[in-house]
């Protein structure tokens, strides 16, 4: 059964330059520990060609000029290795979690998808290189063997099963990773590679060096047999960024974030993944209020107050109506979002995590009529709700309760609202209405108007300059309600048929009908607040 | 003139806002002549509505909103006795076959009940609408065909209802012209759910409370308007202005419903005698069989008591009554089930001499009025107290089967909202949250006792609310509000009535949450009023415990005690008493029992009354406890409130310690009549309205002042009456209860293995934990293994 294994050398840097490449051709190190003693523990080649060692203090290590030095984040190393099962996952779906830097794959049935393992493990180093990481890749007859050699060897390594003994053979006994103790008596009986090892007579091995000795050896010759340990693959796609200087502006943040974005679609992409939601965590820096901003696409910013009571973290949820990993558009819906609502403070740490959601499929019907690319359609929504505010756009829906012409304003969402059509459309009639259907032309908002009244009926209207006659009046239909709220109604509406003299007056008598002998008329819902007694025009029927 | 044909009340649950008294007030107040009562699937609210129409000078029409298969109600009003009794059994059949709050009834079973029944098309909620809304006009026709079929042509009358919606005018019309078409009278009414306006904000919570949502989500849940209140006939004339004939009409239906409360029919069963008896010959032979063997055949007192007592009983034509309370301690002595009467029957003689109580009212004097009185023209009271569990619940099947499965029921308990209940639903439904809600309704007390100033706006006051903040003026109004209205309906612990024939033609009957058991509509005090005869059927733990010891010393002593023939004034006792040692036993175990009994030093019997009624909440609030010890030991003189209160007051040294006592001072001090006093009693009584005892508490006063008693005494005796009446004792009732204590303590005194053993048998009951008992009962050299 062959396997292979993806081995990522100087993880810990690697999980750092992912998420900033710029440091990729430039010497850098990161260091750890709890200050004052803060020590090297990562370096690339530039790095080490300059004389930074591992086990330098920080301050030791900030005396050599051009090295960059970076804190160690365990953010970035988790997300990392996420990307890491991600590229993995793409590939295979039975794989192993050997260490933080090391995952191992089933590769049974993959030789006809892939041509040839060489070519699959080609593949997989190259698409690596797309997640941001450099790795090393090698197949083998199990588990151990793919791993050692992937641990042993850069590039790309694929071993015959023949050949898998004399190569792991050429590889030093540290490879195998024994204990200290063991090491060492191997070292004093000269035995320096896996070969000699692997040469060794097992029964005398036994006697001396005991099981580990054994296993140690049979990991030499290529000859340990395990079954693989399937990982649980949670899809729990998260990007973190720590920053050693905070971000103040909108632009260099907006550049983080599609950064950060790229990761996150590049891995939803290798799992044929999308999101329909994504959620952005940010950590402000504490005590400093910058408001930020943009005015005619220059970033500003804006010294404010410091009072203690600032929120520390900026959080929002995108939710999106249909799945998306266009990174493009998803950054220019949060740019959008933080032109709107920008962080009062500089940013230290940006987490973003998005929810994986199944691609859509498209299919247009032949006679369905093409509908906007929902990406773009999202972000003309959200700029429009930029200009006109959000809880100002999106499609009118009636609200539950008994206030007249209530309704509130749902996201825009055509699938959904064709989903609703057909449900209508299916159910069966209505029950019987006994009230006759006419269209009634509502005033938003109603118009202010004066009213003369007899025996409280309503008997001349004033609409704008002109005095119109009721000739037929309807009601009074009283509703009141949300007395427990700040906010509660109390009405009386009347349906008036009204007569102006001619010619007919403009504004609401624009729907009035001009009648044969030269007067207009129409047919108005009058209303009467009856807490304050005031009187308005709510409609017009047609 | 028009009449209200179409009302609800809070006794429809949660589909009403104001009590059958408030109904009825305000339809008084707006000239209302008569407003027929129609709760949902009841009568729930009947016997209070039609009482307050009487004191109202109002009259009080009946009928009920029946709940049909076909998902609306028809409004039924009652014509006749017949039509009250067909629609009790229709009732009673439909909720004995679903489940609590559920069932409903076919056309066909209406049509087999409809005699003397008058049906309405009704609201939105009823029969027409429900049509109208299925198939429009033509469904609408058939629909009210099928009512002048099921109910008769005469009986059926079109209701029009105007709360200014557009919707309901529009059926409005229709519903004229079906009236017009099938040639039936329109009849106008306001289906009303509310007496006045505001009551409305009371039944939009309600609507919350019943769909579990709170009102900002209740949305169409909520009525549109607040137009569902009673109106004065010139109102309803304006809104009907086009219609007279309509409003003309609620006249004449009125004139035919010629059906009240005071034609219930109820006959209380008589107690089959053997031939040639009559059922008072017969209850004159036990008791005198009784009294010879309590008293022995010389007692000239008993005998006189007796005599006096039973001419009284045959008079009122009660004698079936003690012979069926007879039969049932009968029953319970021939399954040695311990049975003892308490409450004012152990003020009769004929009760001691039947075997029914035991304690002698002779020798202690007690007043046989408080039992029973001509004047009160109601039925006796008897509470039997039977050992908790089984044996009650023997007893109680016992009763059920004698008289029928629809003869004998137990009482209701009308469960209402009081201070906690209503702050916590109040709560819900205006969205506080969980945390909020804990607050506030921890505020309001749990212990009803209020004097005047523990108001909800004080409590929230001191625990720093701001009484002025619109949600929380909002809230504490609604609790206000919703103060004393019916929630739901439970079962009283005991009280049963019984019927000669079918009690489900008298009261509509329901299953009890409990398998086998049956409750009627009204709680104890509506069947009370109503003159329905009730026995009480109690549980009581000790007695448990009695029975169980004395079997206990039967089967390890060979030694029979009888409870009867205990030695009195055992000095044993007493000492023990007098030395506060009375863990476990019946009333006097309590701590608070136990610091007074050193100081109060029982000496004698009635000492034991008086012990069990001082250490209550009525004497302990109205300071009584003190002034009465302080006499006793003669640190005090013994002073009255007024001289005319001295023979009331003379036994209890001046201080008043019994409920009878009250009363008589009612009566002395205010003038009260006997029934007024014991009106005032049930006033005080547990689950009546504040409202009610206020009035009261007017009445008292103007009676005192008539009568001339000085404002210091009659600030005393209101504060004695208000806070006693409530938690104090008839002496009667404490005279049982210290026979029980009594004999729990001669038998710890003396068996105190067999007691304690059963006390353990018995838990939980008492004050004291198993560890507790059996650790004083180490201390009294018992050897527990």
């Amino acid at each position: 059964m062959p396997f292979a294994c993806i081995h990522v050398p100087n993880f810990i840097l690697q999980a750092a330059l992912r998420v900033e490449p710029g440091l990729r051709s430039r010497p850098a190190g990161i260091v750890d520990g709890t200050p004052p003693l803060v020590t090297v523990i990562a370096k690339n080649k530039n790095a080490g060609l300059l004389g930074l060692e591992i086990g330098m203090t920080k301050s030791q290590a900030e005396q050599i000029p051009g090295v960059q030095l970076r804190r160690r984040s365990i953010a970035q190393e988790t997300a990392a290795h996420a990307a890491l099962m991600d590229l993995a996952l793409s590939f295979s779906p039975r794989i192993e979690e050997a260490a933080a830097d090391t995952i191992v794959l089933d590769l049974e049935g993959l030789a006809q998808l892939f041509g040839s393992f060489e070519n699959l493990a080609v593949r997989l180093a190259a698409r690596a290189k797309k997640f941001g990481l450099s790795v090393q890749v090698a197949t083998g007859s199990n588990p151990e063997v793919a791993q050692l050699a992937a641990r042993g060897f850069s590039g790309v390594t694929v071993l015959s099963p023949e050949e898998e003994s004399e190569r792991l053979g050429q590889l030093p006994i540290a490879a195998l990773n024994p204990s200290e103790e063991i090491r060492e008596t191997l070292e004093r009986w000269g035995v320096r590679t896996c070969k000699a090892l692997a040469a060794l007579p097992s029964a005398q091995l036994s006697e001396r060096l005991g099981q580990e000795g054994i296993r140690l050896q049979e990991l030499a010759r290529g000859t340990n047999q395990r079954a693989l340990i399937p990982a649980q693959t949670a899809a729990r796609f998260e990007e973190a960024m720590e920053l050693d200087t905070p971000v103040r502006e909108l632009e260099p943040l907006a550049f983080l974030l599609g950064r950060l974005l790229d990761q996150l679609c590049g891995r939803l992409s290798a799992r044929t993944l999308a999101t329909n939601e994504i959620r952005l965590r940010m950590q402000l820096e504490p005590g400093e209020e910058e408001i930020f901003g943009i005015v005619d696409n220059v970033s500003i910013r804006k010294k404010g107050p410091t009072p203690s009571s600032l929120p520390s973290i900026y959080e929002h949820a995108l939710r999106l109506p249909l799945p998306m990993r266009d990174s493009k558009a998803l950054l220019r819906l949060w740019r959008l979002h933080l032109e709107s609502h920008p962080p009062v403070s500089p940013i230290v740490k940006i987490e973003m995590t998005a929810e994986p959601a199944k691609t859509r499929v498209a299919q247009p019907g032949l006679f369905t009529p093409l509908s906007p690319d929902p990406e773009k359609l999202e972000i003309t929504m959200a700029r429009a709700g930029h200009v006109v505010g959000e809880a100002n756009i999106g499609a009118a829906e009636s609200v539950n309760t008994n206030r007249p012409f209530s309704f509130r304003m749902r996201r825009f969402d055509p699938a959904a609202a064709a989903s609703d059509d057909d449900e209508a459309a299916s159910l069966p009639a209505g029950p019987f209405c006994l009230l006759p259907t006419t269209a009634l032309r509502v005033f938003r908002p109603a118009m202010p108007t004066k009213v003369e009244t007899r025996e409280r009926a309503p008997v001349r209207v004033f609409f704008g300059s002109v005095w119109g006659e009721v000739r037929a009046a309807s009601g009074p239909w009283r509703t009141s309600g949300d007395w427990w709220s700040s906010d509660p109604w109390n009405q009386d509406e009347w349906d008036l048929e009204i007569e102006f003299p001619a010619p007919a007056i403009q504004a609401p008598g624009h729907f009035a009908r001009r009648a044969e002998n030269g007067v207009s008329r129409g047919v108005y819902r009058i209303v009467r607040e009856r807490s304050s007694g005031n009187w308005f025009v709510r409609g017009v029927y047609d | 003139m028009y009449i209200e044909l179409h009302a609800r009340s809070a006794f429809s649950f949660l589909e009403g806002a104001s009590l059958p008294e408030t109904l009825a007030a305000r339809a008084a107040e707006l000239e209302l002549p008569v407003v027929a009562l129609l709760d949902r699937d009841g009568f729930y609210g009947a016997p209070r509505f039609h009482h307050a129409a009487l004191k109202s000078k109002t009259r009080a029409h009946l009928g009920a909103e029946v709940t049909s298969t076909g998902g609306f109600r028809y409004p039924l009003l009652v014509k006749t006795r017949e039509g009250y009794q067909n629609l009790c059994r229709l009732i009673t059949r439909m909720k004995m076959r679903a489940a609590k709050n559920e069932g409903c009834i076919s056309a066909e079973e209406l049509a087999e009940h409809a005699s003397g029944l008058v049906c309405l098309t009704g609201g939105e909620e009823g029969p027409l609408a429900a049509a109208l809304e299925r198939g429009g006009i033509k469904n609408g026709i058939e629909s009210v065909r099928e009512l002048c079929t099921i109910v008769g042509r005469e009986n059926v009358y079109v209701e029009l209802q105007r709360h200014l919606h557009r919707e309901e005018e529009a059926r409005n019309q229709s519903a004229i012209e079906i009236a017009r078409k099938l040639r039936l009278p329109l009849l106008a009414t306001n289906g009303v759910s509310h007496a006045t306006r505001i009551e409305r904000q009371v039944l939009d919570v309600f609507t919350a409370i019943r769909h579990h949502v709170p009102l900002e989500a209740a949305g169409r849940l909520l009525v549109r308007n607040s137009e569902r209140h009673l109106k004065s006939p010139g109102r309803m004339a304006r809104l009907f202005a086009d219609l007279p004939e309509a409003i003309a009409q609620t006249q004449e239906l009125s004139s035919r419903l010629k059906f009240t409360l005071e034609d219930l029919g109820y006959e209380f069963p008589k107690y089959p005698v053997p031939e040639g008896e009559t059922q008072d010959s017969f209850l004159r032979q036990r008791t005198i069989e009784g009294m010879i063997a309590r008293y022995g055949a010389n007692d000239g007192k008993a005998r006189r008591q007796i005599e006096r007592e039973l001419a009284l009983i045959e008079k009122l034509e009660l004698a079936g009554y003690f012979l069926i309370v007879w039969d049932i301690i009968r029953f319970c002595c021939e399954k040695n089930i311990l049975v003892q009467g308490r409450g004012s029957a152990a003020n009769s003689a004929v009760c001691y001499s039947l075997g029914i109580t035991a304690v002698d009212p002779v020798g202690m004097d007690l007043l046989f009025e408080r039992f029973l009185s001509e004047e009160r023209h109601e039925w006796p009271d008897i509470d039997l107290d039977l050992p908790s569990g089984d044996q009650r619940e023997r007893a109680i099947q016992y009763v059920y089967e004698r008289y029928g499965k629809f003869g004998a029921a137990m009482t209701a308990n009308v469960i209402t909202y009081r201070g906690r209940s209503a702050a916590r639903e109040a709560g819900k439904a205006l969205s506080f949250d969980l945390e909020t809600l804990d607050r506030l309704t921890g505020l309001v007390s749990a212990w009803e006792f209020k004097d005047d100033d523990d108001t909800f706006v004080r409590h929230f006051r001191d625990s720093g609310f701001d009484v002025e903040h619109p949600r929380i003026k909002k809230f504490l109004e609604l609790c206000i509000r919703m103060q004393d209205l019916p929630r739901h309906l439970g079962q009283h612990s005991g009280g049963m009535v019984i019927c000669k024939g079918q009690l489900d033609s008298v009261v509509p009957l329901e299953p009890a949450t409990m398998p086998g058991r049956v409750v009627v509509q009204w709680d104890k005090e509506d069947c009370a009023d109503m003159g329905i005869v009730k026995v009480d059927l109690l549980g009581l733990g000790m007695m448990a415990v009695l029975e169980e010891t004395i079997e206990i010393i039967h089967d390890h002593d060979r030694e029979d005690v009888d409870l009867a023939r205990l030695p009195a004034n055992d000095p044993v006792v007493y000492k023990t008493l007098q030395k506060a040692d009375t863990v476990g036993m019946f009333q006097i175990e309590s701590r608070a029992q136990m610091s007074c009994l050193p100081r109060l030093r029982p000496a004698r019997f009635y000492d034991i009354v008086v012990q069990v009624a001082i250490i209550r909440p009525g004497p302990i609030v109205g300071k009584m406890v003190h002034p009465y010890l302080k006499r006793r030991t003669g640190r005090e003189p013994v002073q009255y409130p007024h001289p005319s209160l001295e023979p009331v007051l003379a036994r209890t040294l001046g201080v008043p310690l019994f409920q009878e006592q009250l009363l008589r001072m009612a009566m002395i001090a205010a003038g009260f009549t006997g029934g007024e006093a014991e009106e005032l009693r049930r006033a005080f009584g547990f689950k009546r309205s504040e409202v009610r005892m206020k009035e009261i508490e007017k009445k008292l006063r103007a009676g005192m002042m008539r009568e001339g008693i000085a404002p210091d005494a009659q600030e005393m005796i209101v504060k004695s009456i208000t806070s006693f009446a409530l938690y104090g004792f008839p002496e009667s009732h404490a005279a049982s209860f210290a026979l029980l204590a009594y004999a729990s303590a001669y038998l710890k005194c003396h068996y105190l293995a067999a007691f304690t053993a059963a006390m353990l048998n018995n838990q939980p009951m008492g004050f004291y934990s198993p560890a507790t008992i059996v650790k004083d009962a180490q201390r009294h050299g018992l050897k527990i293994k």
